[in-house]
């Protein structure tokens, strides 16, 4: 019953938020460690696509763009990051491209040429075909 | 080399169909007209062209005992055809549609064909002897979408359907009067026609190339989102696998065996799946190349999110293998495959020939004889 109840909790608007903010600071702690690479997988780790909630959303988005933008190696990025993150962050540096802010794009357009080498165009195509589940 | 034959038979073929005995093909060259070939002394020559069709025609199957022709067209109808002396005479098919027929397939039994529109709808037609003509029964509910592809079971009653909405849908198609009773499995034998049996909601973008394995115990579809579908247990729980593949999307599938099935679409270059004893599908490798994985990829086939996490887990894979950024084109087909049919005798287990045609017009044979490595999954 009581795992129930925090289902229910933990779908709510506020509570993701609350969620976030938690890996936010966890993410501050491991950049500051100088791991880049587990900070970006602590913030593609459960962030919720199917969330409609648009401040869920912008809050998620600001986590994972701060985690992004400490990636300093790309290669290594790769070397580290498992397929299974490949989807996720594509659709997350889609919506970075789509900022059209200056240095979020030069960033993003270097994973985006290694992600692309690594995951082929079917991972691009993920991205362009989702309509339901909008990061 | 994979293709054992190549021909170019037209600028672009939008469907294709063989005769019982593989000598012959039908064709449609991307117009209204139906082509069939003949192979005779090394070379194909065109012995017949059915003209009857108004608009392009978008499906053409012919039954392998029954020996006719069944052909869909974007002009909304449908025509069997029947070979009498040396010609082929058509009936119409009235199918009552209002938009585009798009594929067809006739059913084991070759007694029912069924087709798939652009009007949301799917025609299952049957012939009335006493009216000497062909009914047309259409299943109106549930798709919210085109129908881009039907695939019978082979108990004659299932029909699996993919549609532009998404969904991979299975129906009874029982109609008194055709189909004996009890002639189905158990799910089907007590269902109404038109009864949808599941709806598999995998795919959030157009859903193509439903096929089931050559028992029915496996239902195979892709999406165009560069996914491939694989369903077992298809009833009231279904388990369902997908697999993210790394190139284009697909358009058509074809079961070889139980546990291998053959893809191919905008990537011009066959694709081979294989589950291994667990039943886990995995990418192999394209077939228009000599170049073998070192390892099967483990990405994307998710069971479930545990699985997910296992395979994870897994470092060596194709995502690591050498990268060609765009591989040249140079490959036996040079556009869109969007066509695979089985090249079976009567009584194999096992399809080892199959044909693909595209819109490069071309229709190649592929023998999967001497490829070893593909053999080890039959």
């Amino acid at each position: 019953m009581v795992e129930q109840e925090e289902l229910v909790e933990a779908d709510s608007p506020e509570a993701i938020i609350i969620a976030i903010e938690n890996k936010s600071r966890k993410i501050d702690t491991l950049l500051k460690q100088s791991k880049p690479v587990e900070a970006l997988k602590t913030a593609l780790e459960g962030s919720p696509p199917k969330i409609k909630d648009e401040r869920c959303k912008s809050a998620s988005w600001i986590v994972v763009h701060r985690a992004m933008m400490g990636i300093k190696d790309v290669d290594g990025l790769f070397s580290s990051l498992e397929p299974e993150y490949y989807d996720i962050l594509m659709k997350y540096l889609y919506r970075g491209l789509a900022t059209g802010d200056r240095p979020t794009c030069d960033q993003f357009l270097r994973i985006h040429e290694k992600l692309t080498e690594k995951a082929g165009l079917g991972c691009i195509l993920r991205y362009l075909a989702d309509t339901v589940n909008i990061i | 080399m994979a293709a054992v034959s190549v021909h170019q038979f037209a600028q672009c073929i939008t469907c294709h169909a063989w005769s019982p005995d593989h000598t012959m093909v039908a064709l449609c060259p991307n117009n209204n007209e139906v082509h069939i070939y003949r192979y005779s002394l090394d070379k194909w020559e065109k012995i017949h062209v059915l003209q009857k069709h108004d608009q392009i025609v978008s499906g053409i199957d012919w039954s392998s005992m029954s020996n006719r022709i069944v052909t869909v067209s974007h002009d909304r109808n449908s025509y069997v055809w029947n070979q009498e002396a040396s010609e082929w005479v058509p009936t119409l098919v009235i199918l009552r549609l209002n938009r585009a027929a798009l594929c067809v397939q006739w059913s084991p039994k070759e007694n029912k064909f069924a087709v798939g529109s652009g009007a949301k709808t799917v025609c299952i037609c049957y012939y009335e002897q006493e009216n000497n003509w062909w009914v047309s029964k259409l299943i109106r509910k549930k798709h919210n979408s085109s129908v881009t592809g039907v695939a019978w079971h082979p108990n004659n009653i299932l029909l699996a359907t993919t549609s532009t909405d998404g969904k991979c849908r299975v129906f009874s198609t029982f109609i008194k009067g055709v189909d004996p009773r009890g002639s189905g499995t158990s799910v089907s034998s007590d269902s109404k026609f038109g009864e949808q049996i599941v709806q598999l909601d995998l795919s959030f973008s157009w859903a193509f190339g439903v096929k089931w394995s050559p028992s029915g115990n496996t239902l195979a579809y892709v999406g165009h989102n560069s996914m491939i579908y694989f369903v077992d247990d298809v009833g009231p729980s279904p388990l369902a696998q997908n697999v993210a593949i790394r190139d284009l999307p697909l358009r058509d599938v074809l079961f070889v065996s139980e546990r291998v099935v053959i893809g191919v679409g905008f990537d011009c270059n066959p694709m081979v799946f294989a589950a291994d004893e667990t039943g886990i599908w995995s990418f192999v490798r394209f077939l228009d190349e000599r170049k073998i994985s070192s390892s099967t990829s483990k990405y994307g086939s998710q069971f479930s999110e545990a699985f997910g996490k296992l395979y994870g887990q897994t470092k060596q894979g194709f995502w690591n293998d050498a990268i060609e950024p765009s591989r040249p084109r140079g490959g036996v087909h040079e556009n869109c495959i969007n066509c695979i049919l089985p090249l079976k005798k009567a009584g194999d287990a096992i399809v080892k020939r199959f044909s693909t045609s595209g819109l490069d017009g071309k229709v190649v044979i592929w023998d999967l004889e001497n490829q070893t490595d593909i053999s080890s999954y039959l």
